[in-house]
């Protein structure tokens, strides 16, 4: 049998599509496929916190007067030639010596804080320890 | 003529997989990159972990020692006014003006080493201070870091 133009152009064309649907069918589809999408994690680190350590105390001088029941009368006639009011805030000699002890620990608390503080910085700014 | 159709879709089938393979290849290839850059930087993980690790010890170290100094220093300052039943109050009505200036001087003591616990700078003196008689009887680890105390 002898085909026509048109049927044998049919026929080619038919044979065409069945070719690109094999061709999918085993590819999957994944000729050209889907673009990747790239991630990139910079790792940006801590700001510092550059805080200046505290400054120094400046203590101001006091004195100290002992007054006993023998130098009182002394004391407040001294205490009235310089000018000043003749009164004085007075504690025991076992109350003086809480009094130093408490001072020494208010010291030491000072200073182990301080400490504290230059530990942490040495360790997180030294070390590179950022986080 | 589909004999004709199988052999060309059997090549182009083969190239694909041709294809597929290299694609897997490359990938296999950068999964392998990715896993020796996560083993180094595993390793620099460990090694800065065990830098830490030493510095914390370090540190504890110091701030072991520094309050063993603290106790010290109370101790001593105990010490001074109890030392062989010594009484201060009794001292002070028998010798008035000489525990007024030792008093006197304590409290400056005192006051600087306040200064020097809030983080003063040292002055040479009491850098250089290496006797009894130089340093600062208060706080003489803080105040006189060259000065070596013996019993």
């Amino acid at each position: 049998m002898k085909m026509s133009h048109y049927g044998t152009y049919w026929v080619s064309f038919f044979k065409g599509v069945i070719l690109v649907l094999l061709i999918l069918a085993l590819t999957g589809c994944s000729i050209g496929g889907e673009k990747k999408i790239k991630i990139f994690s910079v790792e940006k680190p801590r700001e510092k916190l550059n805080y200046e350590m505290p400054t120094p105390l400046q203590m101001e001088e006091i004195k100290w007067i002992i007054i006993t029941s023998e130098n009182a009368d002394e004391v407040f006639k001294r205490l009235e030639d310089a000018g000043i009011d003749p009164v004085l805030f007075g504690i025991t000699d076992k109350d003086y010596q809480v009094l130093a002890r408490n001072f020494a620990q208010i010291r030491q608390k000072l200073q182990e804080t301080n400490n504290l503080l230059e530990e942490y910085k040495k360790y997180y700014e030294d070390s590179g320890n950022t986080q | 003529m589909i004999f004709a159709v199988l052999l060309i879709t059997g090549i182009a089938g083969a190239g694909m997989y041709v294809m597929k393979l290299r694609a897997d290849n490359a990938t296999l290839k950068a999964n392998q990159i990715k896993l020796e850059t996560a083993v180094a930087e595993q390793t620099k993980v460990l090694e800065q972990q065990k830098k830490d690790f030493t510095a914390i010890m370090e540190s504890n170290k110091k701030l072991n020692a520094l309050i063993n100094t603290f106790k010290k220093d109370l101790d001593d300052l105990d010490k001074r006014f109890t030392k062989k039943k010594r009484d201060i109050g009794k001292l002070a009505l028998e010798r008035t003006s000489s525990v007024e200036r030792v008093i006197n001087s304590g409290s400056k003591n005192a006051a600087r080493c306040i200064e020097l616990a809030s983080g003063a700078e040292h002055t040479e003196e009491e850098l250089k201070a290496t006797l009894k008689s130089e340093i600062n009887p208060e706080c003489p680890a803080l105040a006189n870091p060259n000065y070596v105390h013996h019993e």
